[in-house]
């Protein structure tokens, strides 16, 4: 390791922020650009899901609701983009560049926006308990070592806890309502829970792990933040008489830790290695014809500006 | 890499949130010129806080310093320019059988003489 | 004396039934084109505009549930029910604002045109003798003001970028123009709504105003004016709709409709 690195991982050790501007190793730039990249991608298509219930919203206030919590997602995804643009420039990628490579497959997206959302209720379970998962994955980020993220980060989180309100009040209807709806209910949760145990990664620490710890990119595990998830989410899941679907699942005082069936480790990560999910390649689609059928309006845009010549 | 003749230029966002607020600088956005900036700032950065004048800056423009360089370090002892740095006058006041006032308590007897006055006033019309 | 008091109760039965009709107009346009802006969520050419995209159909629903409340207020249903359960032909909204979406060129200038239209019939409405409505109109045109300075910008650029955005530009103009009739059609009430100072501009009038703007925005943009509009055979103001409306009405009241009853 030279010098330069040396000095630079003291520094962030001892608690120092890093900015867009100032010399990193060309290995946390890349991991920083991986990370934040899928981070704002997520949020994009994260959109998919819930944008597709936006126009059969039952009420006039479900419908401002979920609009407003989807444009909020766009919103993130426009925020954490710009993290990645300044990252990214010196390597001469653009907001063009970043976002072909959603449909292009170089750049992977949470394995929950590759699923579908087959009913309102569905809806509902993303904006509660994916949005819960992904408010626990940030809130651990907030720490780290690179400051515009830890910036950005901290106005999504403010945002998310409308979200979270937003996701508990669809739940609760359902839950107070119908036998119906308390069985489109049901039966979502069954469909999403092994994508939530799935969203948090694998449960040991991979070596790109390894060196996010060590840059202080993140500070926890997944198995931590997992079991963060399962301590703060299965008691309330629970209290509307909800089943969760896995007879495994418990809590073992002793060793302190949730004890859960493992999620199908292969087949989630095949659907985000390789965008085999059952929406995957629509919503990649949806995302390529925004982008590159569209790309007249922005040439537009752009050119109306330039003097004539 | 895409091969382009246009592209969106960056611009940076600064809100004042009251007009007792300095303009705050909140993030940063692609778009084709200023005017659209402007259009776009106000949804992408006041969904929710409301502002009473907003800026949009090409991020060409800005011209940065960050602490790395060590421009902007204060290492040593700048107490004498702190309120810190005077903690001895509440002693000393002591010694002439008075008490040490701060800036706020000034600035609240200002206030608060305001509404006696008022209070006068009405006191004296009525 | 007694004649004048059931002249009044008259007069307060034909007043109430125009502004009705007036407001179920007005919202059934709003949520309308609010319903169609939504679906363009995620779907923008850019990831900014996206965002300031989506706030313009909120606005919109906002405004729709303003005036649903109204005609709550005036005994109608609640305002879910008035928006989620009416049949087609009571549905009150112009046929422009029923077409599906087309390119990003059809969706800037239908609103724009709309933005123009609806900007002047808030005027008509800032001096309205129904209060409730009056107060709210002149804060739903202040937020109106930034729909308008929004797609002015948009329609402006594209229209004078040239190429493809500009070829994009004039079928829009072709594909809106003959639906614009209805869009002035003040309804079967409009000599009340005018006689009851509820507004104070005439539908042709209003029409006669934003063809005065429209002549001058295309001019801008060195768009010739397509010519009169053609007047429409059916109105959506009259509950006549085309068949992009059902579809529409199928999908906002999908989840609605699995149990009308209950609480969502």
């Amino acid at each position: 390791m030279d010098h330069r690195t040396e000095e630079f991982v003291e520094r962030i050790r001892r608690g120092g922020k890093v900015e867009a501007t100032d010399w990193m190793p060309d290995e946390y730039r890349k991991l920083l650009i991986k990370l934040i990249h899928m981070h704002a991608v997520s949020e994009i298509m994260g959109a998919y899901p819930e944008k597709e219930w936006v126009p059969k919203a039952p009420t006039l206030r479900r419908k401002l609701a979920i609009m407003a919590k989807v444009q909020d997602e766009m919103g993130h995804g426009q925020l954490l983009l710009r993290v990645v643009e300044d990252l990214a420039a010196p390597l001469g990628k653009t907001r063009e560049d970043l976002i072909a490579d959603i449909y292009t497959g170089k750049v992977k997206f949470h394995n929950v926006f590759h699923m579908e959302a087959r009913t309102w209720a569905d809806a509902g379970v993303i904006g509660w308990l994916v949005d819960g998962a992904a408010i626990i994955n940030q809130a651990a980020l907030l720490e780290t070592s690179y400051a515009p993220y830890a910036r950005v980060l901290k106005r999504i989180c403010a945002e998310e806890s409308f979200h979270m309100q937003h996701g508990e009040n669809i739940i609760l209807a359902l839950a107070m309502g119908t036998k119906q709806q308390r069985q489109m209910l049901q039966e979502a949760l069954n469909y999403w829970w092994e994508s939530l145990l799935f969203f948090f990664g694998p449960k040991e620490v991979t070596p790109a792990a390894e060196r996010m710890l060590y840059y202080r990119i993140r500070t926890k595990t997944n198995e931590e933040l997992r079991q963060k998830f399962l301590d703060k989410y299965v008691p309330r899941i629970q209290s509307l008489g909800l089943t969760i679907p896995d007879e495994q699942l418990r809590y073992d005082r002793e060793r302190k830790a949730w004890v859960y069936s493992e999620p199908d480790w292969d087949k989630f990560g095949r659907i985000v290695r390789e965008n085999r999910g059952p929406k995957s390649r629509e919503r990649m689609e949806l995302r390529r014809s925004a982008h590159e059928e569209q790309r007249w309006v922005r040439e537009a845009m752009a050119r109306s500006h330039l003097p004539a010549g | 890499m895409t091969e382009k003749t246009w592209q969106y230029e960056e611009y940076e966002v600064f809100l004042r949130r009251s007009h007792q607020e300095p303009q705050v600088h909140v993030g940063s956005l692609l778009a084709p010129s200023p005017d659209v900036a402007l259009i776009l700032a106000r949804e992408n950065f006041m969904r929710r806080d409301p502002a009473v004048s907003i800026w949009v800056v090409p991020s060409k423009q800005v011209t940065e310093a960050t602490g790395e360089s060590g421009f902007l370090s204060r290492e040593m002892d700048r107490k004498y320019r702190e309120v810190a740095g005077y903690t001895e006058n509440g002693r000393l006041w002591r010694m002439f059988k008075e008490k040490a006032i701060t800036l706020e308590e000034i600035v609240a007897y200002v206030e608060g003489r305001n509404q006696e006055s008022k209070r006068e006033r009405r006191a004296e019309r009525g | 004396m007694k004649m004048e008091q059931d002249t009044r109760i008259t007069d307060g039965q034909k007043f109430e039934t125009a502004l009705k009709y007036w407001l179920a107009c007005l919202a059934d346009d709003e949520l309308t084109l609010g319903h169609r802006d939504s679906e363009w969520l995620g779907l923008c050419p850019d990831i900014e505009g996206d965002v300031a995209f989506s706030s313009i159909a909120q606005d919109e629903v906002g405004h729709a549930v303003f005036y649903f409340d109204l005609l709550h207020q005036l005994g109608e249903g609640d305002p879910d029910r008035l928006a989620f359960s009416r049949d087609q032909h009571l549905r009150r909204n112009a046929i422009l604002l029923e077409r599906p979406n087309g390119d990003w060129a059809y969706s800037i200038l239908r609103h724009y045109f709309y933005d123009l239209f609806d900007d002047l019939r808030l005027q008509s409405m800032e001096s309205s003798s129904y209060a409730p409505l009056r107060q709210g109109t002149q804060k739903i045109r202040r937020e109106e003001y930034y729909h308008l300075l929004h797609m002015k910008t948009l329609f402006s650029r594209l229209g004078s970028a040239g190429g493809q955005a500009r070829e994009r530009m004039e079928e829009a103009l072709l594909k809106v123009w003959p639906d614009l009739g209805d869009l002035f059609d003040f309804g079967p009430y409009e000599k009340e709504l005018l006689e009851f100072g509820i507004i104070s501009l005439s539908g042709s009038e209003v029409r006669r105003r934003w063809e005065e703007q429209v002549r001058d925005a295309l001019l801008s943009i060195g768009f010739e004016w397509p010519g009169e509009i053609p007047s429409s055979s059916r109105s959506g103001r009259r509950g006549e709709h085309s068949s992009d409306l059902q579809p529409l009405l199928d999908t906002l009241c999908e989840v609605y409709a699995i149990d009308s009853n209950a609480r969502w």
